[in-house]
């Protein structure tokens, strides 16, 4: 029972580190913008779907097809920047309407270009085993964006600390007449956000991948997915995210191990709720107002 | 020619298209079925079979010709039944198509009230051919999957399967009945139910090597499941002696996609790959299939195939008895008795055909060869096998 357990928690970290990835986009654009993009599930599917094009018709490794499926996936969260930002009034609401409608036309049009079949990386390296402790086991792919993931959530977490711009950001999500007196341009910084966020949409489109198997109509549930994090986590909170995916992917695992592998989203759904009933502004609550 | 023999080829020919039949009539057919959402794949593919059948019908028929009209469910019940009624009002006579037991409940339902023919494959579950309704066929069923899968884990002796299966209605209904048929054998069978959203099984393959420890595992759930399971399996690599899962697995396309996780892996198949066309009939469809698709036919256009074959014959002999409008089109679907290219297929009082019963394929160097029942093999069981 031992060995099963710590299986399963050693799991839990991992699915949760791939969360994490999902999440800290769709958490990024709130925290700043105070805009829950619904498409951001597609642009992670985008993101896979550039991968899956360059390893087939290019023979490029899914790592080495990074650059691509970001200029693309960087290219479309612009995109959806630029149409959020048409939105003149009510924004928090009508950009809820206008990004879920932009996730149906991305979702159909992934659709229209790749068919409906399902795709999953060739690269076997990705897939072998690796043993860890003789007892822990994970396939390799998961382990390298794992790591990707917790230093992307690292590298996201300062930038908004300690640079200028992450500063930005920040002052712009907190009171943007205020931010702009102190000379700060908020377009620019709004557009920075939807880029970051698309750059670890492209990471986590990559990771799904590799390592898992992708289908047009996965982009919806992923957002969900990453929704119910940000929201776990505080909404806006980049440390947040980190612990409420693991939270998650953690208990998930432990249901399956524990109880039935069925009630898994089920445990899922029960964190949450008992979250928002005992810390109603989520984990990091607090960290929603700092930014 | 001569004024007297064009004045006898006119009235030969007027003769003619005065003997010509009085009601030959093109009807129209409605497709309704998922070409997007989360089963645009499979509905795709029915939908490909069915596009064949109407080719090959209207080429053979001399008489009477179909016309299908496609109508995308877009995966929800709700526009299922939607599209349902909009066909209707265009003027359908009957329905084909259909996929996902929870869609196609509500959406035949609909065609019901309409008081007109809904046949499918797209969906296993026992419950849709209780409900006594009197314009429902289906050619497929749950009973015919479960049955292939205990064939042959009888066939190989298997004394204990674990098997892995997704919550939704006609997998959970597989699962039980694997388990309900399996048990009074004296094969020991353990249950591992999954949401359908899950996506990492390693939790549930390690307990099935840990604590289990069976002979096989038989996944019942869709593509994506068998690669995440068979991903978890090829790391933790349980002592089984071999897997084996339902629709959707022993295909050309799994084959194509997934070559480090298929071989020797075994799934629910109606033809071998590269498959092996004997009949003409057989012949003609994948020779259609191949011009109009430039692919080889699979598994769900050969079952689009033939529930909309037997549906075209039932309207075209209904059309020549003057009932389509009147019932005769369910009258006529009751009196099918066909060895169509899944095997027999009559109808029973409820829609269901008690004849069907599924073959096994076994992946095998890149190739499909079928290996359950015997008389239906085409080549040798590999046994015990895993893929890693």
């Amino acid at each position: 029972m031992l060995e099963l357990t710590l299986q399963s928690l050693f799991s839990g970290v991992l699915s949760g580190a791939y969360y994490a990835l999902i999440a800290l986009g769709l958490a990024l654009v709130f925290g700043t913008m105070r805009v829950i993009n619904l498409a951001h599930g597609e642009l992670v599917l985008l993101g896979a779907y550039i991968s899956y094009t360059a390893e087939e018709k290019l023979g490029l490794d899914p790592l080495a097809s990074l650059p691509l499926a970001l200029a693309v996936v960087v290219g479309t969260a612009i995109l959806v920047y630029y149409l959020v930002s048409l939105i003149k009034t009510d924004r928090e609401l009508n950009s809820l309407i206008l990004t879920f409608g932009i996730g149906v036309i991305l979702t159909n049009g992934v659709l229209m270009i790749w068919s409906a079949d399902i795709h999953s990386a060739t690269t076997p390296w990705y897939h072998d085993a690796t043993i860890l402790f003789e007892t822990l086991f994970a396939m390799q792919a998961e382990l390298v964006f794992a790591g990707i993931g917790i230093l992307l959530v690292g590298a996201v977490w300062w930038w908004l600390e300690k640079s200028w711009y992450g500063r930005a950001l920040r002052a712009v999500a907190s009171n943007r007449d205020a931010a702009k007196l102190m000379g700060v341009n908020p377009q620019l910084t709004e557009i920075l956000s939807f880029a970051v966020s698309g750059l670890l949409a492209t990471v986590a489109g990559v990771a799904i991948y590799t390592a898992k198997v992708i289908q047009p109509a996965m982009g919806h549930h992923l957002t969900v997915k990453a929704f119910i994090i940000t929201v776990l986590a505080g909404m806006g909170s980049v440390p947040g995210v980190l612990l409420g995916a693991v939270l998650l992917g953690v208990v998930e695992s432990l249901t399956v191990t524990l109880a039935s592998s069925a009630l898994q989203e089920l445990a899922g759904m029960v964190l949450f709720l008992v979250v928002l009933l005992l810390m109603p502004s989520g984990l990091f609550g607090r960290a929603k107002r700092r930014g | 020619m001569s004024k007297s023999k064009l004045c006898v080829s006119a009235l030969a020919l007027s003769l003619m298209l005065g003997f010509a039949p009085a009601h030959a009539a093109e009807f129209k057919i409605g497709a309704e079925i998922p070409l997007s959402g989360n089963l645009a794949r499979v509905g795709t593919a029915m939908n490909e079979g069915i596009q064949v059948a109407a080719e090959m019908f209207n080429k053979k028929s001399g008489k009477h010709s179909v016309k299908i009209i496609t109508m995308d469910d877009e995966s929800s019940p709700a526009k299922a039944v939607g599209a349902v009624e909009k066909l209707a009002a265009d003027g359908v006579v009957a329905y084909t198509g259909g996929y996902g037991s929870n869609i196609i409940g509500p959406a035949s339902e609909a065609a019901e009230k309409l008081g007109k023919v809904y046949v499918t494959s797209g969906g296993v579950a026992s419950e849709l051919t209780k409900r006594n309704l009197k314009t429902f066929f289906r050619i497929n069923s749950s009973e015919g999957y479960a049955r292939a899968l205990m064939g042959m884990f009888n066939k190989q002796g298997v004394k204990s399967v674990a098997v892995v299966y997704s919550t939704k209605e006609a997998t959970e209904e597989v699962a039980k009945m694997l388990q309900s048929g399996l048990g009074p054998q004296g094969v020991k069978v353990t249950m591992h139910a999954f949401d359908p959203a899950t996506n990492d099984f390693k939790p549930i393959i390690h307990k099935i090597k840990l604590q289990d420890r069976p002979d096989a595992i038989a996944m019942i759930g869709y593509e994506n499941d068998y690669v995440g399971i068979l991903r978890a399996a090829k790391v933790l690599k349980p002592d089984i002696k071999t897997i084996a899962g339902v629709w959707s697995l022993a295909t050309a396309k799994m084959a194509a996609e997934f070559p480090d996780l298929m071989e020797n892996v075994s799934g629910t198949s109606t033809l071998s790959y590269p498959a092996e066309f004997t009949t003409p009939e057989a012949k003609e469809f994948a020779e259609t299939y191949q011009k109009m698709f430039n692919k080889a036919p699979d598994y769900l256009g050969i079952f689009g195939y033939v529930q909309s074959k037997l549906l075209f014959e039932a309207v075209a002999r209904a059309a020549d008895t003057g009932t389509v409008d009147k019932g005769g089109i369910a009258t006529e679907m009751r009196k099918t008795l066909s060895d169509t290219v899944i095997g027999k297929v009559r109808f029973d009082e409820s829609g269901d055909n008690p004849e069907f019963t599924h073959r096994m394929g076994q992946h095998q160097a890149g190739k499909v060869v079928l290996v359950w029942p015997s008389d239906a093999a085409t080549g040798t069981m590999k046994y015990p096998a895993v893929p890693w």
